[in-house]
């Protein structure tokens, strides 16, 4: 598999729920003693669009190897294209809607 | 009675606390204003968080430093505390030798700066002796570089004592307030924790860590009770100073660190929470050093080292800070270190854990501080074993009180927050 470099969503209780609901919780991973995290992948090259678009944001090679300061708003827009397309390949059409 | 500081000399206590007498002795002599990074400095002299120095250092002084990591008498020390100035600003002022300055802060009087040396030091050798590096991406390097043609060094005297706005007010003591307050608490033994970060549970484990080893041979058995009477303690000291984009707010820091206590993580009679001004160098293990003197100062007789103390990017080895510290003379240095490895998550134990101590170290879940700001800046909420939920809803409180919408230094706090201290007409 080609090496990503991806963007780590939060989940909360709430969207949890949705993700169940929706059959999609298998596309969560757990974290930290139960913490929920929806990886999104990202390739080298939408990884350095994200950057630009965005030049708060950072690639932390060092620990998480994955982007991350993406501000919330940001973060959650993409979540909400997952939830609606039901798949994790997102990046493309998060890109071109910026 | 005398208080004994760093290198067993009396403690450094230059403040003028009677205003008459202040407003007398600034009388009539000239004045140069200061920047926040240099009021800061002043002021820790003058309390005696940086003893024995008693003012911004003379040549001898750094040379020593910067060679061989001791004062010209000696006495261990780690960072040139430097007063630098353009050689306009010298002409401008008309600063000679000899002089008696009243440095001044937001145009009033803060500090007598007895100028009793100009010099000129090589800024290349400070960053590669101090910082082992010539790179100007160190941000302790980059401020080297940034020091102006010459230094001046003197004594200081502090004629204006700041006032330290809230929510700081009561998180600043003097070193001397500080012993005072150890000595009603009965403590013995304390152990500092040096942070510039609001604790995840890996932190909390960390002081916990220290505490237990720290408290050692002493008795336990006042504290078996609540109504018992803690005989150690752990001191949380806060670095407040300079900020990087990024960094925590400092607000964010003392408050969540001291929620840790007000939620019952610590008891009362353990735990306490107070700030030291000091813009960090990010020296790694001389800035390590330059810890355990400013907390002998503070009376503490232990003092807490992990991995990558003070360290920035890859500069430094993560326990390179250990070895510079069992490198100096234990007579040299009187605070005894507490060497502690990192703690993780272990789904296998159930439970947060030493990372020395546990066997399923492909199972272990580090804390990665990016992936804790990353949970905090989503605003999900940590379950408990990670981060305490008191210490999430502060971080949120002051993200919007105190950080613009930010529990993380943005460009808009950099320009717009108060400093922690303001220096008021005398
Ligand atoms: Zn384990």
């Amino acid at each position: 598999m080609a090496e990503t470099f991806p963007i780590n969503i939060w989940i909360n209780e709430e969207r949890f729920n949705a993700l169940k609901n929706a059959g999609l919780a298998e596309l969560l991973k757990e974290e930290l003693a139960g913490m929920k995290v929806l990886i999104v992948p990202c390739t080298a090259s939408q990884r350095d669009k994200v950057l630009e678009l965005y030049p708060m944001a950072k690639f932390d090679a060092a620990t998480t190897k994955s982007i991350e300061l993406l501000p919330k708003a940001v973060k959650d827009k993409i979540y909400d294209m997952v939830v609606a397309k039901k798949s994790l390949e997102v990046m493309d059409d998060f890109i071109k809607s910026v | 009675m005398e208080m004994i500081g760093h290198g067993g000399k009396p403690l450094v206590e230059q403040v003028i606390t009677d205003k008459d007498e202040a407003r007398k002795m600034i009388k009539d002599l000239k004045t140069m204003p200061v920047s926040r990074q240099m009021a800061t400095e002043a002021i820790g002299i003058a309390y005696g968080f940086f003893s024995p120095i008693e003012g911004f250092m003379k040549k001898a002084d750094v040379e020593a430093t910067c060679k061989k990591m001791e004062l010209a008498d000696g006495t261990v020390w780690s960072i040139p505390i430097v007063y630098d100035i353009s050689d306009q600003e010298i002409a401008d002022y008309k600063i000679q030798q000899g002089d008696k300055v009243l440095l001044t802060y937001d145009g009033n009087p803060l500090a007598i700066f007895d100028i009793e040396e100009i010099y000129t030091y090589d800024k290349e050798s400070i960053a590669q002796d101090v910082y082992g590096t010539k790179e100007d991406k160190h941000p302790g390097v980059k401020r080297t570089y940034a020091y102006k043609d010459k230094f001046l060094g003197g004594k200081i005297t502090l004629v204006n004592e700041p006032k330290i706005r809230e929510p700081y007010t009561s998180y600043f003591l003097t070193p001397r307030q500080h012993r005072e307050l150890f000595g009603k608490k009965g403590w013995q033994r304390i152990v500092a924790h040096q942070t510039r970060n609001v604790p995840h549970s890996g932190h909390e484990w960390l002081m916990k860590h220290a505490y237990i080893a720290a408290h050692g041979d002493l008795p336990v058995e006042q504290q078996e009770t609540l109504e018992g009477r803690a005989i150690s303690g752990v001191l949380v000291n806060c670095i407040v100073g300079e900020k990087r984009t990024g960094d925590y707010i400092d607000e964010a820091i003392v408050l969540c660190q001291d929620e840790l206590r007000k939620s019952g993580y610590f008891r009362n009679d353990i735990h306490m929470v107070t700030m030291t001004f000091w813009d960090m160098r990010y020296a790694g293990p001389r800035e390590a050093v330059h810890h355990a003197i400013i907390r002998t100062n503070l009376g503490l007789t232990h003092h807490m080292f992990g991995r990558d103390h003070a360290g920035v990017g890859t500069y430094y080895h993560s326990y390179q800070a250990h070895h510079l510290l069992m490198s100096i003379p234990k007579e040299k240095l009187n605070i005894t270190p507490i060497y502690v490895l990192e703690w993780a998550y272990c789904p296998h134990c159930g439970e947060v854990t030493c990372v020395g101590l546990c066997g399923h170290h492909k199972e272990l879940q580090k804390f990665s501080g990016t992936k804790i700001r990353s949970i905090i800046m989503d605003e999900v909420k940590p379950t408990r074993l990670i981060f305490r939920p008191e210490v999430f809803d502060v971080v949120m409180e002051c993200s919007k009180k105190y950080g613009y919408g930010s529990p993380f230094v943005t460009t808009q706090y950099l320009e717009q927050a108060k400093p922690a201290f303001s220096i008021e007409p005398l």
